[in-house]
C-alpha cells in the first residue's frame, strides 16, 4: 500500500501490466449479423474482464455496438466453461441493446466516473465501461490499449442506441422490413411464420377461430365471441376479438364500452367444467352509472352459468400492491442480488430479503389466486376481476388462476397459449413494463413476477408441469430481445398501428395483412437449437396420457370430468405422532389439540374460514396432477428463485451441486423409459432391432447415449446451469481494492440523478 | 478384531442371521413392553465360485459375504459342505493367479485365517467377480486398513488408551504420529484439556495430509509452555512435507479462546508454536447454540411466524451458526484437499464443534461417508467413540431439564448434512429420512447408539451387550432410507456454499408438527423418481416377454404371422 497514486492508476494487479494486447488475429474479427443489422460504431483491442480477482482469465477483442446488441468478438476460447447454451440470435459475450439498464464509463486516471444516458457529452476518455443488464448480468470492459477516441465513441453510441425514443427505432422494425423486402424479391409472399416453429402450434388469440376453440374446449356455453372490436373500432387496448355471455347483443356492448376505463368492458378468460366463468374487466369510469351498468353485466354471467349462481367480484386494486409497490420490491431485490456486496449482505440477508418485499408480494399474488381458485372450484361463483385499467394486476391473477385450475396451461404450448391470451392480445403494456425506450416512469416487472409465482407452483409441484425452470428463465430473457413481436409493444393494436405506419413510411407492401407480422418468441428455433431447446422440458412432468404405475400395474391417467369436481375426499381420520388429520382438527373440546389454533390469521368471517378449510383439505392429500394445484403458502413455502436471481452471482454458484444433478439423474432414467415405450410400440416379426440411440432424437437434454452419457453427474453442472457467471462482473474484484472507496459501491451508480453531472 | 473406533458399525451388535433381541429400555424407565427388533445383515456379495478344499478338491458352490461373516454352500449334490467363517477371523487375504493364468482353478484368491486355516477360492477371470470379492472382504475384514489406508509409515496405531488411562472420553484405540511415543503422548496429555491429545481423524489417500483433532491446550494465564507438545504437533506437520506449516483450526472466535486463559486453557500462540498457523472459525458454545434453538421453536410452534418470517427466522441465528460452522469445515477440507496442508482441529474440550468440523469436512473430503455404511461410521467413529456427550448433551432420562450442559450440537450437525445434501442432491446415498431417523432416536433411548457419554462408559455399561444398535434397524430397512438420486462418486471433493442466500430451515424435521406447513410426502421428486423405475422394470419386463414370444414364434413355422398390435398392449406416454 505504500504506492497509492499506483492504485488508483490501475486497480487491476500490477502484473496484469505485462498481459500482451491482442496480436494479430488469424481471421478478421467479423460481427455475425442479422438482417438489418447494422454496425454503429466498433473498437479494437478492448479487454473483457471474467474473472473477478484475476485478470488472467482476461479476453482480448473488438467491441461493437450495433443497432440491436453490442457485441464482444474475440477469438480467444471462454475460459472456465465446459459447456455451451448458446442463444442463436447472440454470441457469448452480447447483450442486447433493450436488456441494457445502465451504463456507466469511468477514467481512473482522472478518477471520473459517468452514468451515460442519450446524447450526452463525455469530458473524459474512458478507460473502463461497465454494463448493467436488465437481466442482472454486469459486464465490464477496459479501454486501456484501445484507441481513446473510438473507446469514447463506442461508449456514447452505445448510450444512445440503448435508449430510444421511439418505438419505431427498435430493431424488430429494421429487421422484419428487412425481411418484407427480402421476400418480395421471392415468389412466395408470407415472409415468417406466425406462431410456428414448434411441433405444436401456439394459439395467438389474434383469431375468431382461436377464441372459439378456447370456448369449446372448455365447454363454456353461455359465452360467445364477439367481433365488435375488429379494426380496434371499440377499444385500442382490447383483441380484435373476445368472448362475452351469449345473452349480451353487440349494440349493448357497444353502449356499455364508453364506461368502462379504455373502453374495456368485460370479457371472458376462462370456465371451470362446472360452469363459473372468469372474467376480467375495467372500471367503470362514472360513479353514478358504476352500480347501474355492473348490475346488467354480473346479470348477463350469471344467466351464462349453469346454475345462475352469483358473481363474486375481486376488486384487485384493493387487495394486491400496485405495479409502483412491484417495481420498488423488483429494484431492491435486484440491488440486494447483485449489486450489493455479497459477503457485506450476509449477516442481515434474510431480513433484507424480506424488507424487498418481492416474496411478500409473491405470496400475495398466489394467495389470491388460489383464494379465487376455491370460489370458482368450490363456491362455484363466476369471479369477475376487476382493476381500474385492467392491464396488469388482472394478467398476473387471470393467468394464475388458470394454470391452478387447468393441467392444460401447465403444458408448454398451453402456458404460451395463456400468455398470449391474458397478457399480449389482453393489453399488457410489456413496452412500458419492460422500458424498452427511453427511461420511463411506467417501468415495473409484472409479468417476472407471473413467471416467478409460476416457479412457485412448479417447484412445489414439479410432477404438474411439462416445462422446466429454464424454459421460464429464457422465457423472461426473451422479453429482452427487440426482435421479437411479441413483447414489444403495449397493446395489439398498437403493433399493427405502428407497423402500418412504418410499413408505409418503408415502402412495404402489407397486402391484406394487419400490420407487419413480427417473428413470435414462441418459434424457440430462432433462439435455440433443437437440441437447446429438449432443456425446456421437464423430466418430472406425468402429462395426463403418461403412464403411471399403480399396484404394480401400468395404468394411463385420463382426464375426466372428475379431476375438476369438488368432491371433499378427506384422509381418514387417524392421530399419528401428534400429526392430527384435518377433519379433526376443530371439533373436539377440551382437548390437547386446542391450543394449536386453527388458523394464523383469526378468521374474520365464514368467507375466510371456508378458505382456510379449502387449503388445508387439499394440503392435506396429494396433488391431483391433472386437476387443480394450490400452492403452499406459509413463508416457508415462499422461496427465493434462484436460478433466476443468482445465475450470474459467482459467488452463489453450487458447482457440481444444485437441484439440476436430481434433474439430470432422473433424465437419464426418463429416457430410457421412453427407449423403452417405443421399442414396445415397434412393429415386429423378424429380428428385434436393438433400441439404439440413433432412432429418434430424445426429447430430454440428458439422455442415456448421450455425449453426456458418464456414470456420474457431469463436471459442468452447477446451480446456475445452464447459465454461467463466467464473465460476469461480481462485486468482490472491486471491494477488495481502493477502488472500491472511491467508487463506494453500485448504488450510487444506479441512482443516475447522483452522478449524472459529475464529469 | 473386537470393538475398536473404526470398527465397522454393525459389530456393535451384530448376530450373523436375524435375531429378535428385546432393547435396551432402562433408561427410559418403561419397561412396560419390551420391543422387538430385527437384526439383518448387510448382504454384499453374492456368486459362484469353486472352493478348493485341501481335503476333497475343488468344490463349486456359492459363496455370501455379509458384513459379519462368508459363507459357503456348496452347489454339488454329493457333498454337503458348509463354510461358516467370521470376518473377523481373517488375517491376510491375497490374489492368486494373474491375467495369463491358464490352469483350471489357478486365478482367485487365498485367505489365511487367524483360526489355523487357509481358505482358497478360484473365480473366473470376467466380469471382475475376484476384484469385487477382494474389495469387499478387504473392506469388511478390516474396515480400519480400508478407511484410511493405517497404519503406514507415518502413523501408528497405539493401545496406550486400552483400559481408559491416558484419556477416559477418548477410545481404546488411537492413531498417533509413528515418531511419537507412548511416552510422549503421557507428557502431551498433560497439556491438553481432558487430556484429549492431537490424534488422527483423518487422513489424505493421495496427499497423505491428515485431520488431527484435540482439546485446547492449558497455556492459562501465565502462558504455560509444553515442550512435547509442540514437538509433538511438529511431528504431527512432518508427516506431511508438501507444505511448511501446520494449520491449527481453533472452532471458537478470538474473545472465547482468549478467555479460556483464565480457567487453564487457551490457545497455540504463534511465537510458541513456530511452524503452525493458527485460525480460529468464530463458532459459538453450546450455549448460544442452545437458546438459538429455542428462539427457532418459538417462531415455529404451535404457530408458525407468518408476517415477517424471514426476519423472525434471522433473529433467531440459527443459520447464522449453520453457515458459520459449515464455513469452518469447508475451510478444514479446502486447506487439506487444495491447500495440501494438514490439520489440527481443536475447540475447548475437543467434543463438541471440533466433532462437527471433523466430520463435516470428512464428509466433504471424502465420498465414502456419503453412502449410508459410511455415515454410520463417522458417526460412529467422529462422534460417538471420540466422546461427545450425548448423555449430558441430551439429557437421556434426566428430569433436569435447564441442565447447562444440554446442547443441540449433535442436531446441528445433522442439519449441516441435510444442508449438504439440498445443495448436492446425487451425492448423498442416503435421504432426508435417514437424517431423521437418526434425529428421532437420538432422543428415543430405543437403541443403544447415543447412550452414555464415551466409550468407557459405554464399555462400563456392557451397552453392546445390553442394546439393539441404531445402525441395524437401518441397515435392515436399507430402501427406505436412500436416495434415489445419489450417483456414486469417488474422489469428488464437495464444497457446500455457506451462504445465507442458500442455506435454509429445514421445515420437515422443524415445522413437522404443523400440519398446515407439512410437506408432501413422499417428496414429488423422489417419488416421481420411483414411479420412472417402476415403469422401466415394467417395459423391460413386456419387452422380455415379447421377445420370448418372438423366439417362440420364429422357432414354431407355423404359426401365422399375428399384427404388431395384436402382440402387445399398446403403451402410450406423452412423448
Amino acid at each position: 500500500m505504500e504506492d497509492l497514486n499506483f492504485m488508483y492508476l490501475s486497480y487491476l494487479t500490477p502484473w496484469v501490466k505485462v498481459v500482451q494486447p491482442l496480436k494479430v488475429t488469424r481471421s478478421p474479427l467479423r460481427l455475425e449479423r442479422r438482417e438489418g443489422e447494422i454496425v454503429v460504431n466498433e473498437v479494437n483491442f478492448v479487454r473483457k474482464c471474467i474473472a473477478s480477482d484475476t485478470s488472467q482469465y482476461d479476453l482480448w477483442g473488438k467491441l461493437i455496438c450495433s443497432n440491436f446488441k453490442i457485441s464482444f468478438i474475440t477469438d480467444d476460447p471462454m475460459p472456465l466453461q465446459k459447456f455451451h447454451y448458446r442463444n442463436l440470435l447472440l454470441g457469448e459475450h452480447d447483450v442486447p441493446l433493450t436488456c441494457i439498464e445502465q451504463i456507466v464509463t469511468l477514467n481512473d486516471h482522472k478518477r471520473k466516473q459517468k452514468v451515460l444516458g442519450p446524447n450526452q457529452k463525455l469530458k473524459f476518455n474512458p478507460t473502463e465501461l461497465i454494463i448493467y443488464c436488465k437481466d442482472f448480468r454486469i459486464v465490464r470492459f477496459r479501454f486501456d490499449e484501445s484507441g481513446p477516441e473510438s473507446a469514447k465513441k463506442v461508449c456514447l453510441a452505445i448510450a444512445h442506441y440503448s435508449q430510444p425514443t421511439d418505438l419505431q427505432l427498435l430493431f424488430a422494425f429494421e429487421y422484419v422490413g428487412k425481411k418484407y423486402h427480402n421476400s418480395a424479391s421471392k415468389a412466395n409472399g408470407a415472409p415468417l411464420g406466425a406462431g410456428g416453429g414448434s411441433s405444436q402450434k401456439t394459439p395467438l388469440f389474434e383469431t375468431y377461430s382461436d377464441w372459439d376453440r378456447e370456448v369449446k374446449r372448455t365447454s363454456a356455453s353461455g359465452w360467445r365471441v364477439c367481433s365488435i372490436n375488429e379494426g380496434y373500432m371499440i377499444s385500442t387496448c382490447l383483441p380484435e376479438y373476445f368472448v362475452v355471455p351469449s345473452s349480451l347483443a353487440d349494440q349493448d356492448l357497444k353502449v356499455f364500452s364508453h364506461s368502462f376505463v379504455g373502453r374495456r368492458m368485460p370479457f371472458w378468460c376462462w370456465s371451470h367444467s362446472n360452469g363459473s366463468a372468469l372474467v376480467r374487466t375495467a372500471l367503470v369510469r362514472d360513479v353514478l352509472q358504476q352500480r347501474k351498468i355492473e348490475q346488467r353485466i354480473y346479470n348477463a354471467i350469471t344467466k351464462s352459468h349453469p346454475q345462475r349462481s352469483d358473481v363474486y367480484k375481486s376488486d384487485l386494486d384493493k387487495t394486491l400492491p400496485n405495479i409502483q409497490d412491484i417495481q420498488v420490491a423488483f429494484v431492491k431485490l435486484k440491488q440486494l442480488c447483485v449489486n450489493e456486496p455479497f459477503e457485506e449482505t450476509e449477516e442481515k440477508w434474510l431480513s433484507s430479503l424480506e424488507n424487498t418485499r418481492w416474496l411478500e408480494y409473491v405470496r400475495a399474488f398466489l394467495k389470491h389466486a388460489a383464494e379465487l381458485v376455491y370460489v370458482l372450484e368450490s363456491k362455484r361463483l363466476s369471479v369477475v376481476l376487476q382493476e381500474e385499467e385492467g392491464r396488469d394486476l388482472s394478467c398476473i391473477i387471470a393467468s394464475l388462476v388458470q394454470v391452478m385450475l387447468d393441467p392444460y396451461f401447465r403444458t408448454i404450448t398451453g402456458f404460451q397459449s395463456l400468455i398470449q391470451k391474458e397478457w399480449v392480445m389482453a393489453g399488457y403494456p410489456f413496452l412500458d413494463r419492460c422500458n424498452h425506450l427511453k427511461r420511463s416512469e411506467k417501468e415495473a416487472p409484472v409479468f417476472l413476477l407471473f413467471l416467478d409465482t409460476t416457479w412457485q407452483l412448479l417447484e412445489q409441484c414439479p410432477a404438474a408441469f411439462e416445462f422446466s425452470e429454464t424454459y421460464l428463465a429464457v422465457l423472461h430473457d426473451s422479453t429482452r430481445v427487440a426482435l421479437f413481436g411479441t413483447f414489444l409493444f403495449n397493446s395489439p393494436h398498437q403493433r399493427v398501428q405502428q407497423s402500418t405506419e412504418f410499413a408505409i413510411s418503408k415502402n412495404i407492401q402489407l397486402g391484406d395483412e394487419k400490420g407487419l407480422k413480427f417473428p413470435s418468441v414462441w418459434d424457440w428455433s430462432l433462439q435455440f437449437t433443437p437440441k437447446d431447446r429438449t432443456l425446456f422440458h421437464n423430466p418430472f412432468y406425468i402429462g395426463k396420457s403418461t403412464p403411471c404405475v399403480q399396484n404394480g400395474s401400468v395404468k394411463s391417467f385420463k382426464r375426466t370430468k372428475k379431476s375438476y369436481s369438488s368432491t371433499l375426499r378427506g384422509m381418514p381420520a387417524s392421530l399419528k405422532n401428534g400429526i392430527i388429520s384435518e377433519q379433526e382438527l376443530r371439533p373436539r373440546r377440551n382437548s390437547l389439540i386446542l391450543q394449536v389454533k386453527p388458523a394464523p390469521l383469526e378468521p374474520r368471517d365464514s368467507q375466510d374460514w371456508d378458505v382456510e378449510q379449502f387449503f388445508q383439505e387439499r394440503a392435506s392429500r396429494p396433488a391431483d396432477l391433472h386437476g387443480t394445484i394450490l400452492p403452499r403458502l406459509s413463508g416457508a413455502h415462499i422461496k427465493l428463485w434462484k436460478l433466476c436471481y443468482f445465475r450470474w452471482v459467482p459467488e452463489a454458484q453450487i458447482q457440481h451441486g444444485g437441484f439440476i444433478t436430481a434433474f439430470h439423474k432422473l433424465s437419464l432414467l426418463a429416457d430410457e423409459v421412453d427407449v423403452l415405450s417405443r421399442a414396445l410400440r415397434q412393429p415386429r416379426g423378424g429380428p428385434t432391432p436393438a433400441p439404439g440411440p440413433e432412432q429418434a432424437p430424445s426429447r430430454l437434454y440428458f439422455h442415456a447415449g448421450g455425449p453426456h452419457d458418464t456414470p456420474g453427474t457431469p463436471d459442468f453442472l452447477s446451480s446456475s446451469f445452464p447459465f454461467s457467471p463466467v464473465g460476469n462482473l461480481c462485486r468482490r474484484s472491486i471491494s477488495g481494492t481502493p477502488l472500491s472507496k472511491f467508487l463506494s459501491g453500485a448504488k450510487i451508480w444506479l441512482s443516475t440523478e447522483t452522478l449524472a453531472n459529475e464529469d | 478384531m473386537t470393538v475398536i473406533f473404526f470398527s465397522s458399525v454393525p459389530s456393535q451388535n451384530y448376530f450373523g442371521k436375524k435375531m429378535w433381541i428385546i432393547s435396551f429400555k432402562a433408561l427410559t424407565g418403561a419397561i412396560s413392553s419390551y420391543e422387538t427388533l430385527p437384526v439383518l445383515a448387510l448382504d454384499l456379495f453374492n456368486k459362484e465360485v469353486i472352493y478348493i478344499c485341501p481335503f476333497n478338491g475343488p468344490i463349486k458352490g456359492r459363496v455370501y459375504i455379509t458384513n459379519y461373516r462368508l459363507y459357503l454352500r456348496s452347489l454339488e449334490t454329493d457333498s454337503a459342505l458348509i463354510l461358516d467363517v467370521p470376518l473377523g477371523v481373517i488375517s491376510r487375504i491375497e490374489k492368486m493367479g494373474g491375467a495369463t493364468s491358464r490352469g483350471e482353478n489357478s486365478y482367485g484368491l487365498d485367505i489365511t485365517c487367524k483360526d489355523l486355516r487357509n481358505l482358497r477360492f478360484a473365480l473366473k477371470q470376467e466380469g471382475h467377480s475376484r476384484r469385487d470379492m477382494f474389495e469387499i472382504l478387504t473392506r469388511y475384514a478390516f474396515p480400519l486398513a480400508h478407511s484410511l489406508g493405517l497404519p503406514n509409515h507415518h502413523w501408528r496405531i497405539t493401545f496406550i488408551n486400552k483400559c481408559y488411562k491416558l484419556c477416559d472420553t477418548y477410545p481404546a484405540l488411537l492413531v498417533v504420529p509413528y515418531r511419537a511415543s507412548d511416552e510422549d503422548l503421557r507428557k502431551v496429555a498433560t497439556f491438553r484439556s481432558r487430556n484429549r491429545i492431537p490424534v488422527l481423524s483423518w487422513i489424505h489417500p493421495e496427499n497423505k495430509t491428515v485431520i488431527v483433532r484435540c482439546s485446547q491446550p492449558l497455556v492459562g494465564m501465565g502462558g504455560k509452555r509444553n515442550k512435547e507438545d509442540e514437538r509433538y504437533l511438529d511431528v504431527i506437520r512432518e508427516t506431511n512435507r508438501q507444505v511448511n506449516k501446520l494449520t491449527i483450526y481453533d472452532a471458537r472466535p478470538n474473545v472465547n479462546a482468549v478467555a479460556n486463559k483464565a480457567t487453564g486453557g487457551g490457545y497455540e500462540s504463534d511465537d510458541v508454536y513456530h511452524n503452525a498457523e493458527l485460525f480460529f472459525l468464530d463458532i459459538h458454545n453450546i450455549h448460544v447454540m442452545r437458546e438459538s434453538l429455542k428462539k427457532v421453536k418459538d417462531i415455529v410452534y404451535p404457530n408458525v411466524e407468518e408476517s415477517h418470517w424471514l426476519s423472525s427466522l434471522e433473529s433467531t441465528h440459527w443459520l447464522e451458526h449453520i453457515k458459520l460452522v459449515l464455513t469452518g469445515a469447508i475451510q478444514v477440507a479446502d486447506r487439506v484437499s487444495s491447500g495440501k496442508s494438514s490439520v489440527v482441529v481443536h475447540c475447548s474440550d475437543g467434543w463438541d464443534r471440533t466433532a462437527q468440523l471433523t466430520s463435516l469436512a470428512m464428509l466433504m473430503l471424502d465420498s465414502f461417508y456419503r453412502s449410508i455404511e459410511g455415515f454410520e461410521i463417522l458417526v460412529q467413529k467422529e462422534w460417538i467413540s471420540f466422546g461427545h456427550k450425548f448423555a449430558s448433551r441430551i439429557g437421556h432420562g434426566d428430569k433436569n431439564h435447564a441442565d447447562a450442559d444440554r446442547s443441540p450440537i449433535f442436531l446441528q450437525f445433522i442439519d449441516c448434512v441435510w444442508q449438504m445434501s439440498k445443495q448436492f442432491p446425487t451425492a448423498f446415498e442416503f435421504n432426508e429420512r435417514f437424517l431423521i431417523t437418526i434425529l428421532d432416536h437420538l432422543y428415543s433411548c430405543r437403541f443403544g447408539t447415543f447412550l452414555y457419554n464415551c466409550e468407557s462408559a459405554r464399555e462400563k455399561q456392557k451397552v453392546t451387550e445390553r442394546t439393539v444398535s441404531l445402525w441395524s434397524l437401518i441397515n435392515s430397512n436399507k430402501d427406505k432410507f436412500k436416495n434415489p438420486f445419489y450417483t456414486k462418486e469417488i474422489n469428488r471433493v464437495l464444497y457446500p456454499v455457506a451462504s445465507m442466500r442458500h442455506l435454509e430451515l429445514w421445515v420437515n424435521y422443524y415445522i413437522r408438527w404443523n400440519p398446515r406447513i407439512k410437506q408432501q410426502q413422499p417428496n414429488p421428486v423422489e417419488q416421481r423418481y420411483m414411479e420412472l423405475l417402476a415403469l422401466r422394470d415394467e417395459y423391460i419386463k413386456r419387452l422380455d416377454e415379447l421377445q420370448f414370444a418372438n423366439s417362440a414364434k420364429l422357432s414354431d413355422p407355423s404359426a401365422s404371422p399375428s399384427s404388431p398390435s395384436q402382440m402387445m398392449p399398446h403403451v402410450q406416454t406423452h412423448f
